[in-house]
């Protein structure tokens, strides 16, 4: 049966973690000579020669805590029998692992272990895959001498309450191994051993079961129990898995490496793969349990077609398909113009289908309108960044947070929206990094369990680059430059103009305490901690990036970095957290009209020309349209046809209303999706997509990591989405003919010069690379800039404070910000889909008590909330996370039509949406807005489409 | 309740440059200022917007800032009707 389960990782568990790097130390374990780093413990050491000494409570994901026994040693001249887990390894130390006594010694352990054991090993759900089982068989124990009359927990009570795993506490031996996940690995503290000797026992609180604990189901104590009293409810059921492939999670940012675990093509589960560079064996609740998506009912499985969106659908070959979609785009290029259509890129997609797309628009289409998501989220990053620091890209490695002394957090909210690194930075600051929180909101990192020292700084919505330059000013008045890195690294004269700049009063902040709202003496103090304790780190989110001055603050951010000397090594640095799991890679990839791959800008001829010999075409030289420029220009009728691949922009940007209107404009949409999302109900075309688990390929995280994604299982209709591309390219009589994704890689490698070292072997060799990776750097880039920049010199930018134009008035007295919670993820067409409903099945509306109390609003109750661009009805929650004046709402869920009351107004430099800053008023209503109801009809008008679509064809889907 | 903001392309592209031109006056030499916004609309902005954006300064309503009417009038010499085609 062992034999039967072959999950790479659990074949090398070494017992300990690794030690901070030290000294190497020998010693003799079972008369072989062995070599490791001081602070090895002996159960590592023997593990790391290939000597297996029995272990329980140890697991090299957790720290030594020596309560089984059963690594139990004998070393020479020390009495007893140390446990091999919590004793360091000593010069000249000899070992003895294995002897009759030991032996003996362990089966006691053993026996008593499964005295209070319930002995069904064949109907056991971890049959297979159960270390306790091993151990009894590593150790020999053949007989129980202490039966079941006694006292006992073979009947304790079950708690199947979390959608995802069952407590069974009847199988559980004690040994805190999923207590100390909790606690160590991911932070939240929801775990402990309540009682004492006998009646010790795991709780999650008295009298509370795993799903109304504080929990949060990120699996790190499912994955330590070394029985089944935790396990997988998708194991119980479908029993242990035969094969693995490690691939890359299709959620956030973070890009978590996981090994599908599989039964033939059948996903069991996703166990977070230990090797992966970016999460190290951890996961959140989305990566690790919500891929049931992946195979709903929903699915769309058959490419379909129609005329116009208020007729049904029909069902036609890939052929049939792609032929019409070619047809209707020559055919509106030949009478509107060859800029009359354009293409989305998908965030979600692979790197290699993210680059055809892009390709596909310049190469085949003509003209360089093509666009990504990023544009709604992380635009303002790539401008900021190239235009002081000369890379679209953040600066460090996730790990690099352990070198962090004072860590400051602007406008994010990572234990939500990037949990797995969020709970690497509550580690860090568990160990006594300084935290600064500036946020509107008092996040969940503020309540870090055992955080050491933390300050918040509550601004007013849209007043950032008034706190930034504050702080700034602080820094450059109080002397706490590093003007040895600025004269060695930064460009003089932009310097000095922004010096001059900054130190005018008027950035003080007890002067901009008035616009911000945060205290000036608390601004000094955080300036201070960042600038003088130690390493310096910033962690930046969307709460930066979609303002009308996101692209200032991006730089303002920037400047404060430079002027600290916080660049160029481990420990600080730029980081912007990147929302979707491949939002960085799409932008590499030239999504942007104005960029090409490796973010060449299209006006650069020698760049240009590299492409125009590769691609065999003509290049526009000018830039093309960005997402919100295509609807202007659709509502106005000079563009008309628009390929959207893993996009649901009718959810996701802002203005639903004007978004469309612009949709139904368009003479011929083209939507290539898994799932019938809001876009694609005003498609003339559609073309299932594939999932991240049908296809090869690549994702970059925000630590520009480039990870493999491998297939586990084949698409379910037919063809991965760069095959779809591909045909609709050699359809519009463009040739495109790669058999592999690989192919695709090796021409993106071939003309981006940061790519150029990047290949599937080399992936494969490395596990992931960090790019810039070419000739300079073989092995990747870990940390950026730490020679020098780009661009050459650094160069301070000149951030004005400029209010944005969405106020609050007397008619709209809030102001509404939006964000993420944990469960869900984004416009939630996956999570939607899967048990995380569970825990956020509707968006609400988060206000202040005094903001709820003036309008008479009670917890629960409907709220109209309506702004200049429109209105919804959300139910109300009340909440002290607000500060009064601020409310705040989720757009998990398409009919809530949260950006139905965002605006269109947008970042000065790229267009980046405002989602943050809306003035709006809020009511008690008693029915859903005029919207809601629209797209209630609206909604079942199009679900009806696609069924009788798929009845017609025979394959019905459940509604 | 349906939604009230103009739409109209001409007043949007005005709004867009005159809030380019508030974001990067913050260099103490106005030319600099007014090469700043007409870089940035080169980079940036598509052909058809910037044809679109230089045919407003024949409009007597255009509501331009006068730095980012000094940066239009930069880009008209490249970007008039005609001047640079956008390929049909």
């Amino acid at each position: 049966m062992i034999e039967h389960f072959d999950p790479r990782q659990h074949a090398q568990d070494l017992g300990t973690p690794e030690p901070p790097q030290g000294p190497p130390v020998s010693l003799e374990i079972d008369g072989i000579n062995v070599t490791v780093p001081a602070g090895t413990s002996l159960l590592r050491a023997a593990s790391l020669a290939g000597i297996q000494i029995p272990k329980l409570c140890a697991t090299d994901s957790l720290d030594a805590y020596g309560s089984c026994r059963l690594c139990a040693v004998q070393v020479t001249g020390k009495r007893g029998y140390p446990a091999a887990c919590t004793t360091p390894v000593e010069a000249g130390m000899q070992v003895t692992t294995q002897n009759e006594r030991l032996a003996k010694l362990r089966r006691n352990v053993m026996e008593l272990y499964i005295s209070d054991h319930p002995l069904d090993c064949l109907t056991c759900p971890a049959n297979g895959d159960c270390e306790l089982q091993d151990m009894a068989g590593a150790v020999g124990l053949r007989e129980v001498r202490y039966g079941f009359e006694g006292e006992n927990h073979l009947q304790a009570e079950q708690d199947h309450s979390n959608p995802y795993f069952s407590f069974d506490p009847s199988k559980c031996i004690v040994c805190s191994r999923c207590v100390r996940a909790c606690e160590e690995v991911q932070g939240t503290f929801a775990l402990t051993i309540d009682g004492r000797g006998f009646d010790s026992k795991v709780s999650v609180g008295p009298e509370q079961s795993f799903l109304a604990s504080d929990c949060v189901s990120c699996g790190a104590c499912v994955q330590a129990c070394p029985t089944s009293t935790l396990m997988e409810k998708s194991v119980i059921e479908a029993g242990q898995p035969e094969h693995s492939v490690i691939t890359t999670c299709a959620y956030c940012g973070v890009g978590c490496s996981f090994e599908a675990q599989m039964k033939g093509d059948q996903l069991v589960r996703m166990v977070p793969y230990k090797g992966g560079d970016a999460n190290h064996g951890h996961s959140c609740v989305k990566g690790r349990f919500a891929f049931g998506y992946a195979t709903h009912p929903d699915r769309l499985t058959s490419p379909m077609v129609r005329e116009s969106i208020d007729q049904p659908w029909r069902q036609v070959s890939w052929q049939e398909a792609i032929e019409f979609a070619a047809q209707r785009l020559k055919a509106i290029q030949a009478k509107h113009g060859r800029e009359s259509i354009g293409g989305i890129t998908s965030s979600r997609c692979t790197n290699e289908e993210t680059y055809l797309v892009q390709k596909l628009v310049r190469a085949a289409f003509g003209n360089n309108n093509t666009d990504t998501c990023a544009r709604v989220c992380h635009s303002p990053t790539g401008y900021g960044l190239k235009t002081t620091l000369g890379e679209s890209a953040g600066t460090q490695t996730f790990d690099s947070v352990m070198q962090a002394d004072t860590i400051l957090v602007i406008g994010a909210n990572p234990t939500d929206a990037h949990p797995v690194f969020g709970s690497m930075m509550r580690r860090r600051l568990r160990e006594g990094a300084t935290l600064i929180v500036a946020d509107p909101r008092r996040i969940d990192l503020l309540k870090t369990p055992h955080l050491q020292a933390a300050q918040h700084l509550p601004l007013r919505p849209g007043t950032n680059v008034a706190l930034i330059n504050a702080l700034a000013h602080v820094v450059v008045t109080e002397g706490l430059e590093d003007h040895e890195f600025i004269a060695k690294r930064c460009d003089t004269a932009a310097y000095q103009a922004w010096r001059d700049f900054i130190s005018d009063s008027r950035h003080s902040p007890e002067a901009s305490e008035a616009i911000t709202g945060v205290d000036a003496e608390a601004v000094r103090r955080a300036a201070r901690s960042y600038a003088t304790v130690g390493n310096g780190a910033i962690y930046y989110g969307l709460g930066v990036t979609e303002h009308s001055q996101g692209s200032s603050m991006v730089m303002g951010i920037a400047n404060l970095a430079m002027a600290t000397g916080n660049i160029g090594r481990e420990g600080v640095g730029v980081n912007p957290l990147r929302g979707q799991n491949n939002v960085q890679g799409s932008c590499d990839m030239g999504s942007f009209p104005h960029e090409l791959p490796g973010y060449q800008h299209v006006s650069n001829a020698e760049a240009r020309g590299r492409f125009e010999a590769a691609w065999g075409v003509d290049l526009d030289d000018e830039p093309g349209l960005r997402i919100p420029n295509m609807f202007d220009a659709a509502i106005e009728g000079t563009f008309k046809a628009l390929y959207v691949q893993g996009e649901d922009i009718a959810q996701s940007d802002p203005n639903t209303q004007h978004v469309e209107a612009a949709l139904s404009s368009l003479e011929c949409l083209i939507v290539q999706d898994i799932f019938l999302n809001e876009t694609a109900k005003y498609a003339h075309v559609l073309l299932p997509g594939s999932s991240f688990l049908e296809k090869d390929g690549t994702f970059t995280n925000a630590e520009r990591r480039i990870n493999r994604v491998r297939q586990v299982m084949p698409p379910l209709a037919d063809k991965a989405d760069w095959e779809v591309t591909q045909e609709l390219a050699q359809a519009l009589g463009y040739p495109m003919n790669y058999r592999h994704p690989s192919e695709i890689m090796d021409e993106i490698a071939s003309l981006t010069p940061s790519f150029a070292g990047v290949s599937y072997a080399r992936l494969e060799a490395l596990g992931s690379l960090q790019w810039p990776c070419n000739v300079e750097h073989p092995n990747g880039t870990p940390t950026m800039h730490e020679v020098d920049f780009p661009i050459g010199l650094g160069r301070f930018a000149i951030t004005e404070y400029i209010a944005t134009e969405e106020r609050t008035s007397r008619r709209f007295p809030l102001l509404l910000t939006t964000g993420r919670i944990l469960s869900q993820y984004n416009v939630g067409a996956q999570t939607r889909r899967t048990d995380n409903q569970h825990w956020h099945d509707e968006d609400v509306l988060e206000l202040h008590p005094s903001d709820a109390e003036v309008r008479g609003v009670r917890d629960g109750d409907w709220l109209g909330i309506t702004s200049r661009a429109g209105q919804t009805v959300l139910r109300a929650r009340i909440s002290e996370r607000m500060q009064p004046g601020v409310v705040y709402t989720t757009f998990h869920h398409p009919g809530s039509g949260a950006n139905v009351i965002t605006t269109d107004n947008s970042d000065w430099a790229t267009n980046c949406p405002e989602y943050k800053v809306t003035a709006v008023q809020v009511e008690k209503v008693s029915q859903p807005s005029a919207w809601q109801q629209r797209f209630s009809d609206f909604d079942r008008q199009q679900r009806h489409h696609l069924a009788s679509a798929q009845q017609v064809s025979g394959k019905a889907i459940s509604p | 309740m349906s939604h009230n903001l103009s739409h109209n392309q001409d007043d949007t592209l005005i709004r867009m440059v005159n809030q380019i031109a508030t974001n990067l006056s913050g260099a103490s030499d106005e030319a600099q200022v007014v090469q700043g916004i007409c870089k940035h609309l080169e980079s940036f902005w598509a052909r058809s917007m910037k044809q679109r954006l230089v045919a407003c300064l024949d409009r007597d309503d255009a509501e331009l800032s006068p730095l980012a009417q000094r940066a239009v009038v930069e880009l008209a010499g490249r970007y008039r009707n005609g001047a640079q085609d956008s390929a049909q």
